[in-house]
C-alpha cells in the first residue's frame, strides 16, 4: 500500500491526459486506440516507468471508449471495436436519443473496463504460475497456438497462416542474437544492409509505419473525404439518460463484458471481433430478437461492454505469456521493452510493485474515461467536425518522430517507417492480414529461439510432442483451432445448399 | 518401422550454420503456403478474370492518384529534407521543425477540397502551430532527439 502513496503527482496526471488524447483519436473515424498509443509514443520516451504505465493505459482505454462517439453520432465506428455499436446507437440518435445512446454506451463502458480489469488482476498471475514451467518446447508451442488462433479468425485463414508466417520471415532478417543464444551470423541479407540492418527492423518503426502512416495512405488514396457532421451535433439535444435504463440488463452487461474479455484472451483477435460476437450473441439471447437493429439500448450495452471488456483480457496473454492480445497492446509491448519491461511469465511474480501500478493506472483510467466522457460528452463530440486535412499531417509529423527518436536518432528508422506504412497499405490490398503479422513479427525471434534450442538439447523433432502432457494439451488446442473455422465454413456452406434446394 | 521413423525425425544441429535452419524453414512454409494459396484462391481469381467477370485492378481503381502519389512523394522529400538541414543544426531538431511547416502546409492544401479564406488562415496557422508546438515539448522539454 506503501507503495501507492509513493506515486507522483506526474503519474496521476499522465492518465487523465493519456485518456483524453485516447477519447479524442477514438472518436476521430480512421483513428484507432493503436494509432493513439503509435502516435503519442515518443512523449513516454521522456517519462519514467510508472508515468509511461498511466500515460498508455489511459491512451488504450480512451482510444477503445472514444470510438462510440461518432458510431452514434455519424453511423461511422470511430475505432473497428466500435463497429456494432453503430446497429442500435445510430438509430437511437436518429429518434432524438442520442445523448441517451452516448451515455449508455459510457456506462456500459465502463462496466466492460472494471470487470476485465477484475478478470485480470486475478487470471494473469495464475497463468503466469502455468506459463513459468514451461520449457523452450511448450514456449515454441505457445507461440504456435498464437498464429494459429489469430490466422484461423482471419477473413482467410490461409492469407492469416500467409500473413503471421511472412511477420515471421521478416523478424529473422539480421544477425542471429549472440545475446539470446545464436551464432551471431547474417541471414536473409544483402551485403548493403549489413550497415542498417545488423538487429533487423526496429519494432516501433514498423507498428508506426503499419498502423500510422499506412491509415493516412489509405486516407489519401481514398481522396480524403470531407463529412459533414456539424448536423450530427444538433442531435444531442434530445432525450435525457437515466440510469433505469439498465435494470433488467444485468445478464447482457455480464455476458458482453466476458464475451469481449475472452476475445481479449486470443492472441491478436481485436475489438471489432469482440463487439460484433457480443452483439450477435445478445441477439440470439433477447426475448425480442426482431428488436436489435431498431435503435434499442440492449445493442449498445452488448456492443461497448465487449470492447471495453477487452482491454483487460487482451493484457493478459500480454502479461503473462508476452504474447500481446490485440494489436494496440502490441505497440504497448514495444513500449514497455523501451521502459526497460520484459513481460512475460516471470513479470508479475518479479515485478508486484510495478504489475500493482498497472492495475492501479488501469483502474484509474476507467473511472477517468467514464467521468470525463460523462460530463462532457457534448464537447468531446465536437472532435467529428475537426477536418482530417488539419489532422492527416499532424499524424505522419508525429509518427516520424517516433520513429526517429525511439533508438535516439536514427534515419533509417524513418525509412523503415516509409516502408512498413506502404507495405500496411499495399499488402491490405492484396489480402495481407496486418494483426497475424505483427503478431509473427513480434513472436518470430522468439520462436526460432525456442525451436533451434530445444532440437539442439534433444536431437529430434518427437520432442515438441513428447516433452510433457502441455505440449500434448497445446497440440489439441492448435488443432482444434485449425479444425474449428473449416467446420464453421462446412456447415455453412451445407445450409446455403440445404436453402438453395428448397431443403429444411 | 517405429525405429526408422523415430529415426527419420532425429536432427543434428551444428552451431556454425544453426543460423540458417529456421528461416529454411519458415521459406519452405511460406512458398508451399503460396502454392496453397494459388490453388485456393489464385485459381478462381484466373477462371474470372479470363470470362470478365472481375478486372484487374487491385482495388486500385478509386484511387485518387494526386492525392495519393502527391502524399508520397511529399513524405519521401519531407524525410530527406528533414536529415539533410538538421545537420546545418545538429542536436537542436530545428530540421525537423524548419521542414515540418511547409510539409504540414503543402500536404493540407493537397488534402483539402475547395480551399476558401477561412480554411487558408486555419491551414497555415495549423503548419506554423502543430510543429512548433511539437518542437518545443519534445526537443526544449523533454530533450528527445529530433533531426
Amino acid at each position: 500500500m506503501d507503495h501507492f502513496f509513493s506515486l507522483s503527482i506526474t503519474f496521476f496526471l499522465m492518465i487523465p491526459v493519456g485518456v483524453l488524447i485516447g477519447i479524442l483519436f477514438g472518436a476521430i473515424p480512421g483513428m484507432t486506440a493503436t494509432m493513439a498509443v503509435a502516435v503519442c509514443l515518443p512523449l513516454t520516451y521522456a517519462l519514467n516507468l510508472n508515468q509511461a504505465l498511466g500515460l498508455l493505459l489511459g491512451l488504450y482505454v480512451g482510444g477503445i471508449s472514444g470510438g462510440l462517439v461518432p458510431a452514434i453520432l455519424i453511423n461511422i465506428p470511430g475505432t473497428p471495436s466500435s463497429i456494432a455499436t453503430t446497429f442500435d446507437g445510430y438509430p437511437m440518435a436518429a429518434k432524438g436519443e442520442a445523448e441517451k445512446a452516448l451515455k449508455i454506451g459510457i456506462v456500459s463502458s465502463l462496466f466492460g473496463g472494471l470487470f476485465s480489469a477484475g478478470i485480470l488482476l486475478f487470471f494473469a498471475p495464475a497463468l503466469a504460475d502455468v506459463a513459468i514451467k514451461f520449457s523452450y518446447v511448450e514456449k515454441f508451442l505457445v507461440i504456435l497456438f498464437a498464429l494459429t488462433v489469430i490466422a484461423s479468425l482471419s477473413k482467410s485463414m490461409l492469407m492469416g497462416i500467409f500473413s503471421g508466417v511472412l511477420g515471421v520471415l521478416i523478424s529473422l532478417i539480421g544477425a542471429y542474437d549472440i545475446n539470446l543464444g545464436g551464432n551471431g551470423e547474417y541471414r536473409l541479407m544483402l551485403p548493403f544492409m549489413e550497415k542498417s540492418l545488423e538487429d533487423g527492423f526496429s519494432l516501433l518503426p514498423v507498428l508506426i509505419g503499419l498502423f500510422g502512416l499506412a491509415t493516412i495512405l489509405e486516407e489519401a488514396a481514398n481522396g480524403v473525404p470531407e463529412e459533414f457532421a456539424g448536423d450530427a451535433l444538433g442531435r444531442l439535444h434530445h432525450a435525457k439518460f437515466s440510469l433505469r435504463v439498465f435494470k433488467g440488463q444485468a445478464i447482457n452487461l455480464i455476458r458482453s463484458s466476458s464475451i469481449g474479455t475472452f476475445v481479449g484472451l486470443l492472441p491478436g483477435v481485436g475489438g471489432s471481433a469482440a463487439s460484433i460476437l457480443s452483439y450477435t450473441q445478445g441477439k440470439n439471447f433477447s426475448k425480442e430478437p426482431s428488436k436489435w437493429g431498431t435503435g434499442i439500448p440492449d445493442g449498445v450495452i452488448a456492443s461497448e461492454a465487449s470492447n471495453n471488456g477487452l482491454t483487460g483480457g487482451a493484457l493478459i496473454p500480454l502479461l503473462s505469456l508476452g504474447i500481446p492480445g490485440d494489436s494496440t497492446t502490441a505497440v504497448l509491448i514495444g513500449a514497455f521493452t523501451l521502459q526497460g519491461i520484459q513481460v512475460g511469465p516471470l513479470f508479475i511474480g518479479e515485478n508486484p510493485t510495478i504489475w500493482h501500478t498497472m492495475m492501479l493506472a488501469l483502474l484509474l483510467a476507467n473511472l477517468v474515461m467514464f467521468v470525463v466522457m460523462f460530463f462532457s460528452i457534448k464537447y468531446i463530440a465536437k472532435v467529428i467536425t475537426v477536418p482530417k486535412y488539419i489532422l492527416d499531417p499532424i499524424i505522419i509529423m508525429m509518427c516520424v518522430v517516433g520513429a526517429y527518436a525511439i533508438n535516439y536518432g536514427v534515419m533509417f528508422d524513418v525509412w523503415t517507417l516509409l516502408i512498413f506504412g506502404l507495405f500496411g497499405y499495399l499488402g491490405q490490398k492484396i489480402g495481407i492480414e496486418i494483426a497475424p503479422f505483427i503478431i509473427g513479427f513480434i513472436l518470430g525471434k522468439s520462436a526460432e529461439i525456442y525451436f533451434v534450442k530445444s532440437l539442439e538439447s534433444f536431437g529430434t523433432l518427437t520432442i515438441f510432442f513428447t516433452k510433457s502432457p502441455i505440449a500434448l494439451f497445446l497440440w489439441v488446442l492448435i488443432l482444434l483451432s485449425l479444425a474449428f473455422p473449416i467446420y464453421v465454413k462446412v456447415k455453412a456452406a451445407k445450409r446455403n445448399e440445404g436453402r438453395s434446394t428448397g431443403g429444411p | 518401422m517405429t525405429r526408422w521413423f523415430s529415426s527419420l525425425l532425429k536432427i543434428h544441429i551444428d552451431f556454425k550454420t544453426s543460423h540458417t535452419l529456421f528461416p529454411t524453414i519458415v521459406i519452405c512454409l511460406l512458398v508451399f503456403l503460396l502454392v496453397l494459396i494459388f490453388l485456393v484462391h489464385g485459381i478462381p481469381w484466373l477462371r474470372d478474370l479470363r470470362s470478365g467477370k472481375r478486372r484487374l485492378t487491385l482495388g486500385l481503381a478509386h484511387l485518387d492518384k494526386l492525392r495519393f502519389f502527391g502524399t508520397l512523394v511529399l513524405t519521401v522529400a519531407y524525410f530527406l529534407l528533414m536529415d539533410h538541414v538538421g545537420r546545418f543544426f545538429p542536436n537542436t531538431g530545428l530540421g525537423f521543425l524548419f521542414v515540418s511547416i511547409p510539409f504540414i502546409f503543402v500536404l493540407s492544401l493537397l488534402f483539402a477540397h475547395r480551399i476558401d479564406r477561412r480554411k487558408l488562415v486555419a491551414i497555415s496557422l495549423n503548419a506554423l502551430i502543430a510543429p512548433g508546438v511539437a518542437w518545443y515539448v519534445l526537443a526544449k522539454l523533454f530533450n528527445i532527439s529530433l533531426p
